[in-house]
């Protein structure tokens, strides 16, 4: 790649001291080398001069290997804007109404305009949003800022006019955002707060560009904003791998022993290493898979878990436990590969540079973060890492995902104790609850969509507005279910996407979650679908397989129906991997692999 | 003391032009990218790099490399 003043582009756009003019320039070297992974367009539009933010953002989007092109709108025009963002295609939208600008120095004027007036004003400016809000649905998502002030108060401890109106502008906002999940309210009054209020504007473009925010307040938004959309969508965490010596406690338990280790709240620098356990747990109780990696004899660290007055995790917060020998990249790989998730969904904490540097050699795509040399910077690192997995929102069946996963490991148990896998799948009482067009659990179902790699034959990923549609249209039926056992209730885990064309039966999607499959369930459902395609006249079934780097196990599923392959764009007879497989056949034809130990209930 | 060729290079990034298209008598009117969003731009650059807070009264009104270089020679005497 092209060098700026002898350094990587990358490296000054993540050093924070750089200035805006090395920004620029590492931005332009970055994007005209064309390594990014993948292009991004987002649409920017404000009552207020915020074009510079363009740069932060494509700043924080190529930090993520991505090129993001900004498409500006006009002055004070959200609705205008919105329906030229969406003519030209633009994948993301970010709305930044200013309160102050809403009319004329709104922040001084309030406090002689009569109440009907402001009250007319707020009415007006909720009815905008509720009406741009309704129109965004076909972006993949849409950042609303929250309204703020921009001149402190003068009655500190007591909120004024300005206060009151911008709280009922912004519950106005969050009222009308309700029921558009593509929609995602960014607080700016946050951002104000995390940079300083002083630091936050730059009053000097306010009055003669209507430019007021400062760089270091646009640099933080775009951060946010970056994160929030968890990097445009190039990433998903869903484990967080930790070691243990100078990660979870201070030094080293094989050498300071039990009494030796440093975690007392009380004490410094135990209290830091306390601190970050506490956020780790609730990261875990946020759902979030906790996983441990460290060089140390297990007798050693499930003390520490069992028995130091002061831990906060204990062993039931790991979902799984590598502490062994070995290099830190191959029991990642087996945490993954255990976990049924792919290894760019790791994150990795350690203290150690070496291994840190060892994993971003072998397996570039975990996102590795080191322990900081100064420890009281750490609170701050651990609070990046919750911004990674929580930043984007997280669904309500989401939340409880460990203890699923826990579900799914006592099942890995109780297998052992059976002579075949048949007695072993009769013993589980296994129940499949089959739901048409879920509409309550939309966003849990799109979710799904995005977040299933392995058991996912074609790969279509759905937004929020997507899954909507299709749950709404007549043509589809969109199929999820919920699996139970004698070991719990997995919640939805699974969906399939059916189109209803004539006489035809096509399966738009199909995908079920890694932790529900190798019990037929993949199989269980289809006699039912296929009495539903018959009832609806439907006389030809018609599939597909789209593959994808991590969808290999599944290649062959439709042809464990007695189906054929069609191999398309590809007229010699040798199938290549990489090409669509198609199946078409008499709906009487397809012949289900038979699941008598699954009872289907449907609702 | 002000070093030109840094003013020069953070000038070409803002605008958007060649070093070498930053003459000393360039100005607002003769570099067409130099418009006056570019300048809000170029001033919070300027402070960037060479640590210096423009007041406000010159910060609208240096549009010319001239004006620029005569106002940063001036905060930058002490330095």
């Amino acid at each position: 790649m092209t060098t700026v003043a002898g350094r990587e582009p990358l490296s000054i756009l993540a050093d924070s001291s750089a200035g805006l003019s090395q920004i620029l320039s590492a931005l332009k070297a970055f994007e005209e080398a064309g390594s990014c992974t993948r292009e991004v367009t987002l649409g920017l539009s404000s009552n207020a001069t915020v074009d510079l933010l363009g740069v932060f953002l494509r700043k924080h989007a190529a930090l993520d290997g991505l090129r993001l092109t900004i498409h500006l709108g006009g002055l004070d025009d959200p609705s205008g804007d919105i329906e030229i963002f969406r003519a030209c295609g633009v994948e993301y939208t970010l709305l930044l109404p200013l309160f102050d600008s809403l009319i004329p120095s709104f922040e001084a004027q309030i406090g002689r305009l009569s109440p009907e007036a402001v009250a007319s004003k707020e009415a007006e400016v909720a009815a905008r949003y509720r009406l741009i809000f309704s129109q965004a649905g076909t972006f993949r998502a849409v950042f609303v800022g929250t309204f703020h002030r921009i001149r402190e108060s003068a009655e500190p401890g007591a909120p004024d006019d300005v206060d009151a109106s911008i709280a009922r502008l912004n519950r106005a906002l969050r009222e009308a955002a309700d029921g558009f999940p593509n929609i995602r309210i960014i607080d700016l009054g946050e951002v104000v707060t995390a940079v300083g209020h002083a630091a936050a504007f730059d009053m000097r473009f306010y009055f003669r560009n209507r430019a007021p925010y400062s760089t270091a307040f646009l640099n933080e938004l775009a951060r946010r904003i970056v994160v929030a959309s968890r990097g445009f969508a190039s990433y998903f965490y869903k484990a967080l791998v930790v070691d243990c010596d100078n990660t979870l406690w201070g030094g080293a338990i094989g050498e300071d022993l039990l009494n030796g280790i440093k975690l007392s709240p009380h004490e410094y620098p135990g209290n830091i290493f306390w601190e970050v356990q506490n956020e780790l747990a609730t990261l875990k109780r946020r759902g979030v898979l906790l996983c441990l990696c460290s060089k140390n004899n297990p007798a050693d660290t499930d003390e520490v878990f069992a028995c130091h007055p002061d831990t906060v995790l204990r062993d039931d917060d790991f979902i799984l436990k590598k502490v062994n020998w070995a290099d830190k990249a191959s029991n990642l790989s087996e945490i993954a590969a255990e976990l049924n998730i792919g290894v760019e969904s790791l994150v990795f904490l350690d203290d150690s540079a070496f291994e840190c540097g060892a994993v971003r050699a072998e397996l570039p795509t975990v996102r590795t973060i080191q322990v900081p040399a100064v420890l009281s910077q750490y609170p701050q690192v651990v609070v990046g890492i919750k911004e990674l997995f929580l930043a984007g929102g997280l669904d309500e069946q989401s939340r409880s995902k460990t203890e699923q996963y826990r579900l799914r490991a006592a099942a890995e148990e109780h297998k052992q104790h059976f002579a075949s896998t048949d007695e072993y799948l009769a013993s589980l009482n296994l129940r499949v609850k089959l739901s048409r067009d879920a509409v309550d659990s939309a966003s849990r179902l799109s979710e799904l969509t995005r977040k299933s790699n392995q058991f996912n034959l074609t790969t279509r990923r759905y937004t929020d507005s997507d899954m909507l549609a299709l749950l709404e249209s007549a043509e589809v039926t969109v199929y999820s279910l919920a699996v139970s056992d004698m070991f719990g209730n997995s919640g939805i885990t699974g969906v399939a996407v059916l189109r209803w064309s004539g006489e035809t039966a096509e399966v738009e999607a199909f995908l079920l979650s890694c932790r529900v499959i190798g019990r037929g369930i993949e199989f269980a459902i289809w006699p039912m679908i296929l009495r539903d395609a018959a009832a609806r006249g439907c006389t030809r079934f018609v599939a597909s397989f789209s593959p994808s780097s991590k969808n290999a196990q599944v290649a062959g599923f439709w042809d464990k129906f007695g189906l054929s392959p069609r191999i398309s764009d590809d007229l010699s007879p040798t199938a290549t991997d990489d090409a669509v497989r198609r199946y078409s056949a008499p709906i009487d034809r397809v012949s289900c692999p038979p699941t008598s130990w699954i009872e289907v209930i449907s609702c | 003391m002000l070093n030109e060729a840094t003013l020069r290079q953070v000038m070409s990034a803002v605008l958007n032009v060649a070093p070498s298209a930053i003459e000393q008598n360039s100005s607002m009117d003769t570099i067409g990218t130099w418009d006056s969003l570019r300048h809000l731009h170029l001033i919070l650059a300027i402070e960037d790099e060479f640590k210096v807070s423009i007041p406000d009264d010159e910060a609208g009104n240096i549009t010319s490399y001239a004006l620029i270089k005569l106002v940063l020679q001036d905060l930058l005497k002490d330095a």
